[in-house]
């Protein structure tokens, strides 16, 4: 097969592996604007925390002379979703549900306040200098010719997508089988019948938000570890990426979530593939406005009836 | 009755007003008369770069100590105040200003060359004197501009640097310039990009990243796929050290090369075993000058490192900035940019001497090889 062939195959793994984080933290957006119509613009700072978190227990069982990978993974990820979904809960409780009833504008403020809180608190508490992280998985496969190009996909990358495509199942099953899956999608429908048919719309609620923030901290982790550095900022390109990812999926769509942040990834890994690095950006930005310009409600969305 | 609360109220705010402003007034009064001189050191305290301006802060209150040891400048003694600039072009003009508003008419500073260009159009017009330790940029001082100085080289002169040793050193095949966008990484790109090309080095990729950025696997799957055996980066440490090590876990085997942006302990932390043999253009290691060792001393015994490329050029600033006041007796910024245009300062950077656009007549930049340890060694010819 040609050389072109692989070279394709490679972007489209990059592509996918940085698009399939991108959907991990939008199913926190757009669950959230699903429900209570409100955009939760901490979010991308609840994701930032996540990777902190995980910093923070890989370090301390470096510490304690703990080094099987299998259990600093899995004790990264369990840790770093439970603390990071009470920040979730917290955010939640502090900042949006005093206002649930007022003006949408008023909780968008107090968003993004909590947004700025989030990210000075970090950078006060951990400094604000880059922190990398020891790269605990190396090497992955390699295919292609013998002399030229080859495409490898590095086991972390495996790793990216085991974990997210498990953590999509497990949320697909919660929401379509179990009993609070079906008062979240009754929330989605109309909150306030929901609530007068005798189920607790403040707990949905909250769940929501924990759920997002868990999806965030898998996505915290695995980027973490991926890169290999962190600093109080990414919360706030990779929050807009997510963001983006969200609409153009459709926001309110869990499955337009994931198609949005995978389409994402994939258009910007093959802009700066074939064209050049500096107009990923570009190219992704301007593909949201082409796709809200002819869909307005984003690819999977549905259009909004007007509440009267 | 409610308008003419109003009214009774408005003039009573308007008394406040006068009262607190007469207050400051008077309080910067009482600051002018005490017996210091303030210098503000100002640069990244916070940020992805902050480590380079703690090299700066490190250099230069060395120096503002051991200058008030001395007795300090015609009777005073000097006073070092720290401005953060986070290396944003939009915080280091609000920075700028404030320093002006605060009253100082001496800045070291700033580091980034796209913070220094913005603030030092409000120094010259304010007239305070800057002098930057770091910033490498040529257009900072191609504007005629009278107030404005550095200690360090000049890109144009450090990307021949680089350029050079590439072509007569590392002979690459095929090689790719890469940069971060900013006024420092481009410029220095393009300059190391001009003198391959004019030995006939072949330059397959040259394109820009977005500094703050994450994700390279695209860039380095296009390196990997054009074969290119030399890559140069201009820009920071950041940028640099995540490509290096998403490069070496998606086998790019390529050589590495970046300016004195990239040469800093955090690219050994971030990149692990990837940064070894980076190759960093540096200004000569001045803490390795035995000329310097009492000075290195007094830096170890304070507990600081004084290792980093911008430590000493801060120190002569400071020192250079206090010689100007010396010589001409005065405080003027005006009277103490001529002094250092007219004479010679002996300094742990060597022997400096400015020419009329505020630039250093000599300095030299040295080609390092990097080791995954944050050492470095002189790269060999």
């Amino acid at each position: 097969m040609p050389e072109s062939f692989f070279y394709f195959i490679q972007q489209l793994l990059n592509g996918l592996t940085v698009g399939s984080t991108y959907a991990l933290i939008a199913i926190g957006y757009t669950m959230v604007y699903g429900i209570i119509g409100m955009i939760n613009f901490a979010h991308g700072e609840i994701y930032m925390i996540g990777s902190y978190i995980a910093f923070a227990v890989l370090a301390a069982l470096a510490m304690m002379g703990i080094d099987s990978v299998s259990l600093m993974l899995i004790s990264a990820f369990v840790i770093s979703i439970i603390i990071t979904s009470t920040y979730g809960f917290a955010v939640e409780r502090v900042a949006y549900r005093p206002l649930r009833n007022s003006n949408r504008l008023i909780a968008l403020i107090s968003a993004i306040g909590m947004s700025i809180f989030l990210q000075n608190y970090v950078r006060l508490a951990q400094g604000s200098r880059d922190i990398a992280m020891p790269s605990m998985i190396s090497g992955g496969w390699t295919f292609g010719p013998e002399d030229g190009f080859h495409a490898t996909v590095s086991y972390m990358q495996l790793i990216i997508f085991v974990v997210t495509f498990i953590s999509m199942t497990a949320l697909t099953l919660f929401i379509s089988r179990s009993k609070m899956g079906r008062a979240c999608r009754a929330c989605a429908e109309d909150l306030g019948m929901t609530g007068l048919l005798g189920i607790n719309t403040n707990q949905i609620i909250s769940i929501t938000f924990v759920i997002g923030a868990a999806l965030a901290a898998v996505a915290g982790v695995l980027l973490g570890m991926y890169y290999g550095v962190i600093n109080p900022y990414i919360g706030f390109m990779a929050g807009l990426k997510a963001f983006t990812a969200a609409v153009l999926g459709g926001i309110g769509s869990i499955p337009g979530a994931v198609l949005g942040g995978l389409i994402l990834g994939v258009t910007e890994a093959f802009t700066a593939g074939y064209f050049s690095s500096e107009y990923k950006d570009v190219v992704a930005f301007s593909l949201l406005v082409l796709i809200l310009l002819f869909r307005p409600t984003g690819i999977l969305g549905k259009p909004e009836v007007e509440k009267v | 009755m409610i308008r003419k609360m109003n009214k009774t109220l408005a003039a009573l705010a308007a008394l406040a007003a006068l009262a607190v402003s007469a207050a400051v007034a008077g309080a910067s009064g009482l600051a002018q008369a005490a017996d210091t001189i303030k210098i503000a050191l100002a640069g990244p305290v916070t940020g992805p770069v902050a480590q380079y301006g703690d090299m700066q802060f490190t250099g230069a209150k060395m120096a503002v100590e051991q200058i008030n040891k001395q007795g300090g400048v015609n009777g005073k003694q000097l006073e070092a105040v720290v401005y953060d600039d986070a290396c944003d072009p939009k915080q280091a003009v609000a920075v700028a200003n404030k320093i002006v508003n605060d009253d100082i008419r001496f800045v070291v500073g700033h580091l980034c060359s796209s913070s220094t260009q913005p603030a030092s159009d409000i120094y010259e017009d304010e007239g305070v004197l800057m002098i930057t330790a770091a910033s490498t940029n040529p257009d900072i001082t191609s504007r005629g501009y009278e107030l404005i100085f550095r200690t360090i080289g000049l890109d144009s002169l450090q990307g021949p640097t680089a350029g050079n040793y590439i072509v007569e050193s590392v002979k690459p095949k095929r090689m790719a310039v890469i940069h971060d966008k900013q006024q420092y990484g481009e410029g220095i790109a393009t300059a190391v990009k001009n003198t391959v090309e004019k030995a006939g080095v072949d330059v397959a990729v040259f394109e820009g990243v977005t500094p703050g950025d994450k994700d390279f696997s695209a860039l380095i799957a296009k390196l990997k796929k054009e074969n290119v055996d030399f890559v140069y980066y201009g820009g920071y440490h950041p940028e640099l050290g995540l490509i290096l090590r998403q490069g070496a876990e998606k086998g790019l085997k390529a050589k590495f090369m970046g300016p004195e942006g990239v040469g800093n302990k955090d690219i050994s932390a971030i990149a692990g075993p990837a940064s070894e043999g980076l190759l960093v253009t540096l200004p000569k290691s001045f803490d390795q000058d035995p000329a310097n060792a009492k000075l290195v001393a007094a830096f170890k015994a304070k507990g600081e490192d004084s290792t980093g490329p911008f430590v000493f050029p801060s120190y002569s600033a400071v020192q250079v900035m206090a010689e100007g006041m010396t010589l001409t007796k005065s405080e003027s910024p005006e009277k103490v940019a001529g002094a250092l245009r007219s004479n010679n300062f002996k300094t742990p950077t060597g022997n400096l001497a400015f020419d009329g656009k505020g630039d250093l007549k000599d300095f030299s930049f040295v080609v390092y090889e990097w080791h995954a340890d944050g050492t470095k060694s002189v790269a060999s010819k």
